[in-house]
């Protein structure tokens, strides 16, 4: 594979990839926006008194945790239309990008709240005590202390947690969500230049999570300070 | 003492742990400027017994008075009632993401009680009075045990309690910050304020306290002035524990 070749495959299939790429990073940056609020909510019920809040939180995220993503796509695109229609709105139907960041956030949301969890968690409770015993109210002593803490602990898992999301959305390749890999798939189908394409599909994503670790390792680097 | 001046009332107080009976009945009152120290082994109870009267731990049976408001009430306004009674912990539990000062302020602020103009100068004379004026904007982690546990103190004056309650105030810091840790509670207990004090520092009870209480397996096994608990000890158990701690 000579550099000419390399830097010829891209020029021809840079308009392929392209559109693949925003099309990944699109999936990507929605399916985050709206996960890191639902991980939060989710979060927040796990953690209540109310059983029933925590029962809900808890079957969301074994549910999640217990199936593929592969799975949880093509039930999402193809299997639960088919319940729907059977059932409640026989004209239901759901789009290939729809699909894809439904599964994302359902994804992420689950992973994300497990992360908040674990940061709230591992707040001592001698920080709640400290502020409790001083006067300031439950929900005061999460909103200044416990939760300020944990954000700083979480914050390089959640980094993490999007490069995880940003590779996942390649695996809705498999029920034809436009993404970056299909692009590819398509490329190399007209000219069968496999090494080439898929290596500039690698780099591609390389960049873009070289640039992820960056943040996430200058991030820890200021907890520590 | 007469009656009127009774700070804390406990009649009956009990705390299990699942089956793990850890007070059995405590009775005592505490009046207005009195310094109780109170001693006794490890799992004996002396810790749970102190965090009951905060209600940082949940009394099984029995009631808590404090300045005539009960606080074992389960409809008792206990964020109200933790306003008046500081507590100072065995390991400092400063607010590692606020600065000393923002520590100190966090409370009153917080709380609406002072502006924040307010809360900062008497941050600035709380810190000079535990010796420290000089590390106001410093983070907790840059200070030693020491200074950690005398800003920590600091942070409970803020509310300006009338009741201090110290948790092992020492027990987490090397033998050279001792020191330094009681001459701040020395000196607030010289200034009248009313303290129950959980410690293992034999000299200080001996030196500061107006009375001594002797805990193990969740009762007063023992209580009076330091001559007489510490001097004089009558109980067996008493005798035993100081024998070992001496």
């Amino acid at each position: 594979m000579d550099p000419t070749t390399l830097v010829n495959t891209l020029v021809a299939a840079w308009p392929l990839l392209w559109t693949g790429l925003q099309m990944t990073l699109f999936v990507t940056v929605v399916s985050l926006v709206v996960a890191m609020p639902l991980g939060v909510v989710t979060c927040l019920m796990n953690l209540s008194k109310f059983r029933a809040l925590r029962g809900i939180a808890k079957f969301y995220i074994w549910l999640i945790r217990g199936t593929p993503m592969l799975v949880q796509g093509f039930y999402i695109y193809l299997a639960m239309p088919q319940l729907i229609q059977a059932t409640i709105a026989p004209d239901f139907r759901i789009d290939v990008v729809t699909a894809s960041v439904v599964t994302l956030i359902l994804n992420a949301g689950a992973y994300a709240s497990e992360i908040f969890r674990g940061a709230i968690q591992s707040v001592p409770d001698g920080q709640t005590e400290a502020s409790r015993s001083l006067g300031v109210s439950h929900f005061k002593t999460m909103q200044k202390i416990v939760i300020p803490q944990a954000v700083r602990i979480c914050l390089p898992s959640l980094v993490n947690q999007c490069i995880i999301t940003l590779k996942d959305s390649t695996i809705m390749y498999a029920i034809g969500l436009p993404e970056i890999m299909n692009q590819a798939k398509v490329y190399v189908g007209r000219t069968f230049d496999s090494l080439a394409t898929y290596t500039w599909v690698a780099v591609i994503f390389l960049i873009i999570i070289s640039v992820l670790m960056i943040v996430s390792s200058q991030l820890e680097k200021r907890m520590r300070a | 003492m007469d009656k009127n001046n009774i700070k804390i009332h406990v009649e009956g107080l009990t705390k299990d742990f699942g089956d793990n009976h850890v007070l059995r009945g405590i009775d005592i009152d505490i009046h207005a400027g009195e310094v109780v120290c109170v001693i006794g082994p490890s799992g004996s109870g002396k810790s749970t017994f102190l965090r009951c009267l905060n209600r940082l731990e949940e009394a099984t049976s029995g009631t808590i008075t404090i300045d005539g408001a009960s606080i074992t009430d389960p409809k008792a306004d206990v964020d109200k009632i933790r306003q008046h009674v500081g507590m100072v912990f065995q390991q400092f539990n400063l607010f590692p993401h606020y600065t000393v000062k923002q520590n100190i302020m966090f409370a009153p602020v917080e709380l609406k009680l002072k502006s924040k103009e307010e809360a900062a100068a008497t941050a600035e004379r709380l810190l000079a009075r535990v010796g420290l004026a000089e590390k106001i904007d410093a983070k907790p982690r840059s200070l030693s045990g020491g200074q950690q546990q005398r800003v920590a103190i600091a942070r409970a004056l803020a509310m300006d309690p009338d009741i201090m309650l110290f948790d092992e105030p020492t027990s987490a810091l090397d033998p050279e910050m001792v020191g330094e840790v009681l001459d701040v509670m020395r000196e607030l207990a010289q200034q009248g304020m009313t303290m129950v004090v959980v410690t293992h520092e034999m000299g200080f009870a001996r030196e500061v306290a107006d009375r001594v209480i002797f805990v193990d397996e969740g009762v007063i096994q023992e209580e009076g002035t330091p001559a007489e608990v510490m001097g004089n000890p009558q109980n067996p158990r008493t005798k035993s524990f100081l024998s070992k701690v001496l």
